[in-house]
C-alpha cells in the first residue's frame, strides 16, 4: 500500500494561495464530516469566534486570514474555529528517546481516506514551525523552532465534552510557547474537547506527557510515551483493536532495554505490534514521524521510504 | 453643541443626514419596509430574501446550520452569530443601532457583544408591559377600560364560575392567558365542558383575563411615546380568521386603513385612549413604538382596550406608508428619534390633530396569505414580489419588479412580497407573502369582498408545489425554512 502517494509539503510564511489551493481540496470532505451528525448544539460563528479570543488570542490573525481565503463563510469560519467539533477518534504510539541525544518518534494510526497528509511549514507569527497538518490548520505532531516538539495520541475514552479540537491546541503551542514548561501551562489553561495524550519535548531535553480530558485536571507524566488509554482502560473495545497495552508495554520494555539504540528504537516502529495494518478498521500506521529538535528536522518514514524535512525548508514531496 | 429639531422639516432633514448605521434585522425587512428611503444609512439584515437579491437596502447572509427556529428572536439571534452578518456591520463601521421586530435577553446579550445598541426599551420591560394581565392593569390606571373583566388564578370551572359571578360577568366568558397572540391562548367558555377542553391551558398558568364575552369587532392603532407627548396614528380595521387567508381561528391576517373605517365618535375615542395609555406607558419607563387593539362592542358601540404590543408589528407597513406619514413623516422616523437623544421639540398636539384628518388618511389594505390546507409540499414555482396587475375578468398577472408598495397605482394593481419561495416548504400555517393594495378589500359588512378573493386566487395559482416524497434531499436544516409567524 503505497500511502506516501497522498503527501505533500507547503512553505507560506503567512498564509496565501497554497493554503488556499488545501482549503479547496479539502473543504467538502471536512464540511460532510462537519456537518455529518447535524448541527444540534453545535456553536456558532460568534461563539466560537468569543472562545478563541479567550483561549487564544494571538492565533486570531491567522484565523481571520484563513476565513478571508476560505472565502469568508460561516460554516468553514465555525469548522475553522476547531471550537467543539465532531468527535473523532484515532490511534497513534509516540515516545520520547532520551538515552543519547533526545529525539521524539511518533506513530500516526488512523484511516487512509481520512488522512490529510500535508506538511506545513509556516511562520505566522514569527516563529518557524512545521507540522503534519489536520484539519486545515491545526496539528498532529510538529516542531517549531525553539525545538520544542508536540504529538498527540487519542486517549481512549468516549467522553465529549466543550473545548477545542486538539490539534488547534497543539498549533497553538507550537506558535506562541518555547518550552516544555510553557506547553504544559497552555494545556492546563485551554480545554480541550476530547482526552488526549500529548508527548512533549524540547530543546533542552525535558520531556513528559499529559494527559488532557474535557472533564478532568490535566496530569503530567513524567514518562514521555504515550498510546490510547488514560492510566485504566475506559473503552475496552478500543483499547482491544488498537492493542493499546501492548503497544505501551512495548514501548516501556524497548526504552529501558541496556540493548536497545536509537536505530533499532526507530526501527521498532515500522514493525509490529507499533506498526498497524488494520486500515480498513481504522486504526492503520499512515506515516511515522522523527523530530529531532538539535538538528531543527522532521523526517516521516514508512517500511521503504523517508521523507526529510527541515524547519528552514520544504522539501515537497516524498518520491515514489 | 447638538441643535434642537423644532419641526417636522428639521426632522426629516436630520435623518436624510443621518450618519450612524441602523440596522433593522428581522426575518423579512416586511415591518419597516421603506423606512430606509427616509433615514440614510438605515439597512435591513434578514433571514428571508422576499427580492431576490434587488433591494439594494436588504442584506441576506448564505443559510448556515441551524437549529429549528422557534420564533423570530430565534432568527434574530441566529442572524447576529453569522459570520457574514458581523463581517457586514463591522465593515460597515460607525456606532451602529439597531431595531427588530422581536427580540429577547440573548439578543440584547448578542448586540452587547458586537457593539450594537438596542434602540428599544429593554426586553424585560416590553416583556412586563406585553403581559395582557399588566395591560389592563396600566389601561386601567390611565383611564383606558376593557372589556368587564376580573383578573385571577383559576383553579377549576367551579372556581370560574365563582369569580365570574362575584364580577358580575355572566356565564358566557372569554379567558386569555398573560402571553400569546393571534387567538393561540384566548379561549371562549360557556360551559364546563368548553372549558375542560382548555383546562390544561389555563390551570396553572398564573393570573388569567376573565371577561365578559360581547360581540366584538377588532382594530388596530399605532403610536410612539416620546418625551414631547404620545404621537398617535389612524385607527385601522383588522382582518381576522379568514379561512382563505389562515388556518387559525382569531388569527390575524390583515388590515385595512382609511379614513372613515369607524365613526368620528369611535376614531376620537380611540385616539384619546391611545395618547393616555402612551402617556402611561412612559410612565412606567417605556418609548418609543407601540400598537394598542381596541376591541368595538358591537351592541353598544362601546371601545375597550384589547391587548398591547410593545413594538413594531405588522400593522406598522400601513400606518407607515399613510398619506399622513408621506406627508410629515412616518411614525417610525419619531421613534427613531426618542431613541437618539437627539433633542427635539414638537407640538404633538398640532401634529396628532393634523394626523386626524380624513384628507391625510388615503385608503389602503394588506391581506397576510398563509398556506391553509392541511399539507406539506416542496415548492417549485412561486410568485416574485413586485407589482402585480388584475384583469376586468379577475386574472392576475405579474407586471413588474419594484419594492416600493406606493408604485401601487390603483385598485387594479397590488404589491406582493413574497415570503417562501422556490425550495421553500409549504406546510399548514406556512406565511406564503403579503399582498398590499389601494382601496378596501372588506365589505361594509367586515367580510372579504370580491376583489380580495380575487387577488388570494390569483396570487395563490402561482404556487407549485410537489410532494414531500417526490422532493429532492435537502440538508435537514432547511427543512423549517419560513416557519415562524411575520406577526
Amino acid at each position: 500500500m503505497k500511502l506516501q502517494h497522498g503527501f505533500h509539503a507547503m512553505h507560506e510564511a503567512w498564509p496565501d494561495a497554497q493554503w488556499q489551493a488545501l482549503f479547496n481540496r479539502a473543504w467538502p470532505a471536512y464540511q460532510r464530516w462537519f456537518l455529518r451528525n447535524g448541527i444540534g448544539q453545535q456553536p456558532s460563528y460568534l461563539q466560537s469566534l468569543r472562545q478563541l479570543r479567550a483561549y487564544m488570542p494571538e492565533l486570531l490573525p491567522v484565523y481571520e486570514r484563513l476565513c478571508e481565503l476560505a472565502g469568508g463563510g460561516d460554516t468553514a469560519a465555525r469548522f475553522l474555529s476547531m471550537y467543539c467539533p465532531p468527535p473523532y477518534y484515532v490511534s497513534c504510539s509516540q515516545a520520547v528517546w532520551t538515552k543519547t541525544t533526545p529525539f521524539l518518534i511518533r506513530n500516526y494510526d488512523y484511516h487512509p481516506a481520512l488522512l490529510e497528509g500535508t506538511v506545513i511549514h509556516s511562520s505566522w507569527l514569527g516563529k518557524p514551525v512545521v507540522a503534519s497538518g489536520d484539519c486545515l490548520w491545526g496539528v498532529l505532531d510538529g516542531m517549531n523552532s525553539a525545538g520544542l516538539v508536540v504529538s498527540l495520541a487519542f486517549g481512549g475514552r468516549k467522553l465529549v465534552g466543550i473545548g477545542f479540537g486538539i490539534p488547534l491546541i497543539l498549533r497553538y503551542i507550537l506558535e506562541t510557547c518555547r518550552d516544555v514548561a510553557d506547553a504544559v501551562a497552555v494545556l492546563r489553561h485551554i480545554p480541550s474537547h476530547m482526552a488526549y495524550n500529548i508527548t512533549l519535548l524540547d530543546g533542552l531535553g525535558e520531556s513528559c506527557t499529559v494527559l488532557v480530558a474535557p472533564d478532568r485536571q490535566i496530569q503530567v507524566n513524567p514518562l514521555a510515551i504515550a498510546t490510547n488509554h488514560q492510566q485504566s482502560i475506559e473503552w475496552t473495545q478500543h483499547a482491544l483493536a488498537t492493542a493499546t497495552l501492548e503497544r505501551e508495554s512495548f514501548l516501556i520494555h524497548s526504552l529501558a532495554s541496556a540493548e536497545q539504540t536509537a536505530e533499532q528504537f526507530i526501527h521498532s516502529f515500522l514493525q509490529p505490534p507499533l506498526y498497524s495494518t488494520q486500515y480498513a478498521r481504522g486504526f492503520g500506521t499512515l506515516y511515522t514521524a522523527l523530530y529531532r529538535p538539535d538538528k531543527g528536522s522532521m523526517t516521516l518514514l514508512w517500511p521503504h521510504r523517508t521523507w526529510q524535512q527541515y524547519l528552514a525548508a520544504a522539501n515537497p514531496a516524498p518520491e515514489g | 453643541m447638538t441643535t434642537t429639531l423644532r419641526n417636522i422639516s428639521e426632522i426629516r432633514r436630520y435623518f436624510h443626514r443621518n450618519e450612524t448605521p441602523i440596522y433593522f434585522i428581522s426575518a423579512t425587512n416586511f415591518n419597516l419596509l421603506g423606512i430606509n428611503e427616509w433615514v440614510r444609512n438605515f439597512h435591513y439584515i434578514n433571514y428571508i430574501d422576499c427580492f431576490d437579491g434587488r433591494h439594494p437596502a436588504v442584506f441576506v447572509p448564505s443559510e448556515t446550520p441551524h437549529r429549528e427556529f422557534e420564533s423570530i428572536e430565534d432568527i434574530n439571534n441566529y442572524l447576529l452569530q453569522h459570520k457574514e452578518v458581523i463581517d457586514y456591520i463591522k465593515k460597515r463601521g460607525g456606532d451602529p443601532k439597531t431595531v427588530f421586530l422581536m427580540f429577547d435577553e440573548e439578543t440584547e446579550q448578542l448586540c452587547q457583544e458586537l457593539g450594537l445598541e438596542v434602540w428599544f426599551p429593554k426586553a424585560a420591560l416590553r416583556q412586563r408591559v406585553d403581559n395582557k394581565i399588566e395591560t389592563v392593569r396600566i389601561g386601567n390606571r390611565a383611564g383606558v377600560p376593557s372589556i368587564p373583566n376580573t383578573l385571577s388564578e383559576v383553579y377549576s370551572y367551579a372556581h370560574l364560575c365563582e369569580l365570574a359571578d362575584d364580577a358580575g360577568l355572566g356565564r358566557d366568558l372569554v379567558l386569555q392567558t398573560a402571553y400569546g397572540d393571534s387567538g393561540h391562548t384566548t379561549f371562549f367558555i360557556a360551559n364546563e365542558q368548553e372549558f375542560n377542553r382548555y383546562a390544561d391551558q389555563i390551570i396553572g398558568e398564573g393570573e388569567v383575563k376573565i371577561m365578559k364575552r360581547l360581540k366584538v369587532r377588532g382594530s388596530a392603532i399605532e403610536a410612539c411615546t416620546t418625551k414631547n407627548g404620545t404621537i398617535v396614528g389612524p385607527l385601522m380595521t383588522e382582518l381576522v380568521g379568514f379561512k382563505e387567508l389562515t388556518p387559525y381561528k382569531g388569527g390575524w391576517c390583515g388590515n385595512e386603513i382609511f379614513a372613515n373605517a369607524f365613526t368620528q365618535a369611535i376614531r376620537d375615542q380611540a385616539r384619546d385612549y391611545t395618547f393616555k395609555f402612551g402617556e402611561a406607558l412612559r410612565e412606567e419607563g417605556y418609548r418609543g413604538y407601540f400598537e394598542l387593539d381596541f376591541l368595538i362592542d358591537q351592541d353598544s358601540g362601546q371601545l375597550y382596550l384589547g391587548e398591547l404590543n410593545p413594538r413594531v408589528t405588522g400593522a406598522s407597513s400601513m400606518t407607515n406608508h399613510a398619506a399622513f406619514a408621506h406627508a410629515d413623516a412616518p411614525l417610525f422616523l419619531f421613534h427613531l428619534l426618542e431613541m437618539s437623544d437627539i433633542p427635539f421639540e414638537l407640538d404633538i398636539a398640532e401634529l396628532n390633530e393634523r394626523w386626524a384628518h380624513p384628507d391625510n388618511v388615503d385608503s389602503w389594505s394588506q391581506l397576510v396569505m398563509k398556506h391553509t390546507k392541511d399539507s406539506v409540499g416542496y415548492i417549485t414555482q412561486a410568485p416574485e414580489s413586485g407589482i402585480w396587475h388584475m384583469d376586468e375578468q379577475g386574472q392576475v398577472t405579474y407586471s413588474r419588479f419594484d419594492y416600493h408598495r406606493r408604485a401601487v397605482e390603483t385598485e387594479q394593481e397590488a404589491f406582493y412580497l413574497r415570503i417562501s419561495g422556490i425550495g421553500d416548504y409549504h406546510y399548514e400555517g406556512a406565511d406564503l407573502g403579503i399582498l398590499i393594495t389601494r382601496g378596501r378589500l372588506m365589505d361594509d359588512n367586515f367580510e372579504l369582498n370580491e376583489r380580495a378573493r380575487a387577488w388570494i386566487k390569483g396570487i395563490e395559482q402561482y404556487y407549485q408545489a410537489i410532494p414531500l416524497e417526490t422532493a429532492p434531499t435537502q440538508p435537514a436544516y432547511n427543512l423549517d425554512a419560513g416557519a415562524f409567524k411575520i406577526l
